[in-house]
């Protein structure tokens, strides 16, 4: 069998006394976009640092096909990065930039390197910016010389760290499709680092989502944002009302829970088994829910608080068992309800999940 | 109030000002004036420069300090710049030693140091000339250039290295092709400002001239000795513009620097 691209082999790192990494294991298959995502001081950029050799990991090991890079450093490894503030030589024009590194590597003759500089600079669509100095370009362009600079290399894995966090939202937005389609195109294995969900979920493959130096969970965008397997990922993906029920009756596929005095289905985590007479956790989406005015199967009761009309949005605040919730919904319902009003909640199947309760604490702040 | 104010700062300036540059320009004027006597001006004259250019003590002094100046200046841009890059790389306690130890030969004082230069050169029985002077004004001149150096360094962004090493670069091609290009200008200006400190060092020259190699200023102190000559003002105007023009110099490269955004 084919051996993954890089295999990360329970990698661990200090920074003082501080135990940064702790026992990561995952492997990056060739041409996937996978995204290391979490909150700031999570570890997932040093992760990255580790895999290009600018830190060193104290145990465990990197695998590049197969074989260890663990001690190899970082101007020796096929890996590139693309730095969060682009990290750009001020002192040469686009040209010297991108050719850097084949003109310190000598690994090919000007005719071949000014081909090849025209190549990346077509890809990253900046043709004719070759003389230009990187202060007289803007956030956005300066972003896609860098990708350029790393390009040319052809590396086996491009890292980036965090590319988009200085550019304003609108190009953000644009350059998550580009970089999307760059990745497709050219078909490098981008290990993308970043702390916002929904660039996570734009555009990998697959997403490792990282806290306290620990791997959370892996998977594809959709699992991750469907199946969270802890307290973890449910509260950092997506906005969850989360609500603590006991487990009266399990069966194959969906548990009836009980809140307060109402008594619904949920459907079951795939990762945990749940016993009947436990408590346990129920997150259900706040985009996934919807008001009812009717009487209606398998919804929760609740009191309407307030409501907001937010642009495309309602959002409207809710008590059910003298816990507050939030709905938000996209479309006008049919139900015409005030505050003060008692509703009906009803969601979407999938939108729901339940988790066995953990010992750190429901409430805990991301 | 304010204006009042205002004025008084306008007058304190010039008075300031004056005070500062009169000596300078009377130096300059004197050295024009045809009379030997500095008491009265009796004409235009351009015979104190002729006589001194015809002055062979004084042509082989000027040959003398701009030898040393000069080999001084780039013995201690090399030498600073490298202390300046090194430091990069190495533990905060060994920086801060490092740094320590190169302010300490600018807070000796110069009598001292030049007594200890004397002895020490003795011991090593090195004879005493260009070799002594090099390396004596190089011991005071270094410091400006690791300190000028160092800070430019400090502004600039480690993920510029850091990106450097991961394209391919080696630590020696990241010095030569990232770190001194964007020091350049810093190493200019801290050499001119050698260059500068060099040409006019007395104190310590003193100790380290030897018999047959004078450096200008000593000479012009030794000449002191049987009073002020109008030669003598002839020759301090020349330096004074050699020195403008070196500070200028330094201050143009100042500035370009400046302008580049790192």
């Amino acid at each position: 069998m084919k051996p993954p691209l890089l295999n990360l082999i329970n990698i661990n790192k200090y920074f003082g006394d501080v135990h940064v990494l702790k026992d990561i294991s995952f492997t990056i298959e060739q041409g996937e976009f996978l995204t290391l995502l979490g909150p700031s001081g999570c570890g997932k950029t040093t992760l990255l640092r580790c895999i290009a050799g600018l830190e060193s990991v104290h145990s465990g090991d990197i695998l590049l096909n197969g074989s260890s890079i663990k001690g190899i450093a970082p101007n020796k490894r096929n890996v590139n990065t693309v730095f969060q503030n682009y990290a750009l030589f001020p002192h040469l024009n686009v040209y010297d930039n991108i050719a850097y590194g084949p003109r310190v590597k000598k690994s090919m003759k000007e005719a071949e390197l000014k081909e090849r500089v025209r190549d990346v600079l077509d890809l990253v669509q900046m043709l004719g910016y070759e003389k230009r100095m990187p202060h007289q370009l803007s956030g956005g362009q300066r972003q896609r010389i860098a990708i350029a600079r790393a390009l040319i290399n052809e590396p086996a894995i491009l890292l980036l760290d965090e590319p988009l966090g200085a550019l304003d939202l609108k190009l953000r937005k644009h350059m998550q499709t580009e970089l999307a389609h760059l990745q497709k195109k050219t078909g490098t294995t981008f290990v993308y680092v970043t702390h916002d969900q929904e660039e996570a979920l734009n555009m990998s493959d697959r997403i490792v989502v990282i806290d306290q130096g620990k791997v959370q969970q892996l998977g594809s965008p959709r699992d991750i944002y469907n199946n969270p397997v802890n307290l973890f990922v449910t509260t950092f993906i997506g906005d969850r009302n989360i609500m603590q029920v006991e487990v009266l009756e399990t069966k194959e596929t969906h548990s009836k829970v009980k809140l307060g005095d109402n008594i619904v289905s949920i459907r079951n985590p795939k990762q945990h088994r749940l016993e009947s007479g436990q408590a346990a956790t129920l997150a259900i989406h706040m985009d996934k829910m919807r008001v009812s005015c009717d009487e209606t199967p398998n919804a929760l009761k609740a009191e309407v608080l307030s409501i907001h009309y937010a642009g495309s949005q309602i959002r409207m605040e809710l008590k059910v068992d003298d816990k507050m919730i939030t709905v938000v919904e996209y479309q006008k319902t049919d139900c015409e309800c005030e505050i003060g009003d008692l509703v009906y909640v009803v969601w979407e199947d999938h939108g729901a999940i339940l988790l066995p309760l953990e010992d750190s604490g429901v409430e805990r702040e991301v | 109030m304010r204006l009042k104010a205002r004025k008084f700062d306008t007058f304190y300036l010039s008075l300031f000002f004056v005070a500062l540059y009169l000596p300078v320009l009377s130096v300059i004027l004197y050295s024009f004036n045809a009379s030997p006597s500095t008491a009265q001006w009796t004409g235009f004259t351009f015979d104190w420069y002729r006589m001194l250019f015809r002055d062979r003590v004084i042509v082989e002094a000027f040959k003398v300090s701009m030898e040393v100046a000069l080999i001084t200046s780039v013995l201690s841009a090399i030498l600073g710049t490298a202390s300046a890059v090194i430091s990069m790389w190495v533990t905060d306690r060994m920086k801060s030693a490092i740094q320590g130890m190169m302010i300490l030969p600018l807070l000796i004082p110069e009598v001292a140091l030049g007594i200890a230069l004397l002895i020490f050169f003795n011991a090593l029985r090195l004879p005493f000339g260009h070799l002594t002077l090099v390396l004596s004004h190089s011991l005071f001149c270094v410091p400006y250039v690791y300190i000028m150096v160092q800070l430019r360094l400090k502004e600039i962004d480690r993920s510029i290295l850091e990106s450097a090493r991961d394209l391919g670069a080696t630590t020696w091609q990241t010095v030569r092709t990232v770190i001194l290009p964007l020091v350049i200008p810093s190493i200019i200006t801290a050499s001119l400002l050698a260059l500068a400190m060099s040409l006019d060092d007395v104190i310590i020259s003193t100790y380290m001239s030897g018999p047959k190699t004078t450096t200008l200023p000593v000479h012009i102190f030794s000449m002191m000795r049987v009073g002020v000559t109008p030669k003598v003002n002839a020759l301090c105007t020349l330096i004074l513009v050699g020195m403008f023009i070196v500070v200028g110099l330094s201050q143009l490269f100042n500035k370009k620097q400046h302008k580049e955004d790192l």
